[in-house]
């Protein structure tokens, strides 16, 4: 692994707003009705979708797989190498230049991937370009797998990165049948450009902190857990009290569960906590376990 | 363990009965259900693997996602019904349910076999543009087009259920990544291809695919496509040409669109090629969508108590309507007079077009040999994805 020499990752130019929770107060509240907020993404409808039957609780998300765990992965490198998968799509998807949905719809399916395979058999230096290969098809916006192999070998010079080809085609075949042939992906971007509209706080300034937000949750299993309205919601729910903006009459009139928007929101800040004690070297101890 | 059990084999639960088709995308094969799912028929699209990363690997082809991704999503009585998806020896199969026959062989039955040459009942032409007007609106209003619409692709039951099929170019256009354009340069089998592609429009909408609903019940009422141009063909350098001979097929019926009823008109690339049709040698006289109604009716002996009539005409001068804009939604053609009768799904007709028809049409042939000679009017002329998109050009429409 090359490291940060290489400028294989480093975390603080990874695009994030820099938050801390305990400049956050988050009271409880009573809880709202329910209501669904309709939300028709791309095809039919989040509620018809085989996105929101596949949703999982988290219990079920945080299981290493026996592969894995007798390779001494733990929860915690488990997590911290899709973190770090995340990160690495949204680099390549920097180079060969495709659109952030593209990128969200690959991360997904890596986390899809890892919630039924192990990365012992499925090694996520291979399953993280091929999820990106695979969600550019499936957004409409090819790119080609050699194309992919150039910039692979740009972004990493040692051997454990280095893929060709016909790695990514028979990897893709496996990654879909892991994926059960499901490739539609519902994000909160669409959810949160409306949301922010409704409530009047669609300014620059609030539109990029909220769309940074989003694109951070995709660190974290928070798109396998939670339908995409409401993980904007809480994103949205974030930056209204980071910012000083009185969004509660806002919420009440959207009829929703309050404490759900705010379970996602503590989870969001525990993570950006957290993040901030994950090094260079504990990610690639994690990885190490992988192929010694 | 999950990831050890052995993957389900497709042999295993169907038998392979004959072969149907065969296209750019790959093969389609009946088959009938065995182990659980035993007197059931099914269609199985077998897909040619995409050349990409040839000769020894191959990967999944645009179109093969594209099918796989959206089929898994869509639900609907009208629109085919996908059972499931397998891949196996690095192949990608999808099973769907079966259907008896299609309206290409519809159509032929009455073109070619029956004689005394006899109509399409009027009563079937509605309830076949009702079902499929439902399965557009259905499409469109999950934000899906079809851009592939013709009586090859729409399938019907013994039981008189009309179902859309091959959603191989179907796509999402809610929010395009890049231009539609730029992912396929040609869409839809030329004779059901609208006046808004052929003048070379980038962002057409599903109004593409109500063009070809009104070509296709043109084509029920006559028998033959209303609109048979000769296709042109790319050059060497894959340019698309203008389809010079279509548009004229068009405007021999229509007339030349003009900016009182199509206003933007002239902002599609393509419009000063219409030019060049009044400047043939021999211009076209447009006959008018009336006068070929009236001599349809007759040259098709339709009687009087059982034509498409006056509202049927009516409606297909709006779906034949050259401005995208105006031309009726899939929504807006089911209010149509013309489908009064239905009384939203409870009427005759409504679920089984064969209801009240005393004609039986026979099976869909099934050849037990591969390679038999597909019926005209069945291919489809679109390119496979991406081979015309310059590297270059994509990673700046990749935003």
């Amino acid at each position: 692994m090359g490291g940060n020499r290489n400028g294989a990752f480093q975390y603080q130019d990874f695009e994030s707003p820099v938050l801390f929770a305990s400049t956050l107060k988050l009271e409880g509240s009573k809880p709202f009705r329910i209501s669904l907020i309709s939300d028709p993404d791309m095809a039919a409808n989040f509620w018809t979708s085989s996105h929101h039957k596949q949703l999982l609780d988290q219990e079920e998300v945080d299981v290493v797989h026996p592969l894995d765990k007798e390779r001494g992965i733990t929860l915690d490198d488990f997590k911290l190498i899709k973190m770090h998968m995340a990160n690495y799509i949204w680099k390549l998807a920097q180079f060969v230049k495709v659109r952030q949905r593209v990128v969200a719809t690959a991360v997904a399916y890596m986390r899809r991937v890892y919630t039924r395979k192990s990365m012992t058999e499925y090694d996520p230096r291979l399953v993280a370009p091929t999820c990106l290969y695979l969600a550019s098809k499936a957004e409409e916006s090819t790119v080609q797998a050699r194309l992919l192999v150039f910039y692979l070998k740009k972004l990493y010079a040692d051997e454990k990165h280095r893929y060709e080809i016909k790695d990514i085609l028979e990897m893709e075949m496996k990654i879909l049948e892991a994926l059960n042939y499901y490739l539609v992906v519902f994000h909160p971007y669409r959810a949160l450009s409306q949301l922010l509209q409704d409530a009047g706080l669609n300014d620059i300034s609030m539109t990029q902190l909220t769309w940074g937000l989003v694109n951070d949750t995709y660190k974290m299993d928070l798109i396998l857990v939670h339908a995409p309205h409401l993980i904007a919601l809480a994103c949205l729910y974030i930056a209204s009290v980071l910012r000083e903006k009185d969004t509660t009459a806002w919420f009440e009139e959207l009829r929703i569960d309050m404490n759900v928007v705010k379970n996602i929101s503590m989870e969001i800040l525990d993570f950006y906590e957290n993040h901030r004690m994950i090094t260079d070297d504990r990610i690639i101890a994690a990885l190490s376990k992988l192929k010694p | 363990m999950a990831g050890h059990t052995p993957p389900k084999r497709l042999q295993n639960y169907y038998q392979i009965t004959g072969f149907i088709s065969s296209g750019t995308y790959g093969r389609v094969y009946r088959a009938k259900g065995i182990k659980g799912n035993e007197g059931r028929t099914f269609a199985i699209k077998k897909f040619k693997p995409d050349k990409e990363g040839e000769p020894t690997y191959t990967g999944i082809s645009q179109s093969a996602t594209r099918e796989m991704a959206l089929c898994a999503e869509l639900s609907h009585t009208n629109v085919i019904q996908h059972v499931e998806t397998y891949l196996q020896d690095k192949t990608i199969y999808m099973v769907f349910g079966y259907a008896e026959h299609d309206l290409l062989q519809i159509v032929h039955h009455h073109s070619q076999l029956a004689q005394p040459r006899k109509p399409v009942p009027g009563a079937t032409v509605r309830s076949i543009l009702y079902q499929l007007l439902k399965g557009c609106d259905y499409l469109h209003k999950s934000w899906v087009m079809h851009r592939d619409l013709k009586p090859a692709n729409i399938m019907v039951t013994s039981a008189g259920q009309v179902m859309i099929g091959d959603l191989g170019l179907a796509r999402v256009f809610r929010e395009p990544l890049v231009p539609l354009y730029t992912g396929d340069k040609v869409v839809v089998t030329i004779w059901y291809r609208a006046p808004e592609l052929i003048l070379g429009g980038r962002h057409y909408t599903p109004a593409v695919d109500l063009w070809a609903v009104g070509c296709i019940f043109a084509e029920l009422v006559s028998l033959r496509p209303i609109f048979k141009g000769e296709e042109a063909k790319m050059d060497s350098k894959k340019n698309v040409p203008f389809q010079k001979s279509q548009m004229q097929k068009i405007v021999e019926v229509l007339g030349f669109p003009g900016e009182g009823q199509w206003p933007l008109l002239k902002s599609y690339p393509e419009h000063k090629e219409l030019g060049t049709l009044y400047g043939a040698a021999r211009p076209p006289r447009p006959m008018g969508l009336r006068t070929w109604w009236a001599n349809q009716m007759k040259i098709n002996n339709y009687p009087g108590n059982d034509s498409p009539g006056d509202q049927g005409l009516s409606l297909l001068e709006q779906l034949l309507d050259y401005n995208p804009e105006t031309r009726l939604t899939a929504e807006q053609a089911l209010k149509h007079k013309f489908f009064d009768v239905m009384r939203d799904g409870e009427g005759p007709g409504a679920r089984d077009c064969f209801e009240g028809c005393s004609i039986e049409y026979p099976k869909r042939k099934i050849s037990q040999e591969e390679y038999s000679q597909s019926l005209p009017g069945t291919k489809r002329s679109g390119l496979p994805d991406d081979s015309l998109r310059p590297p270059s050009k994509r990673l700046r429409d990749g935003f």
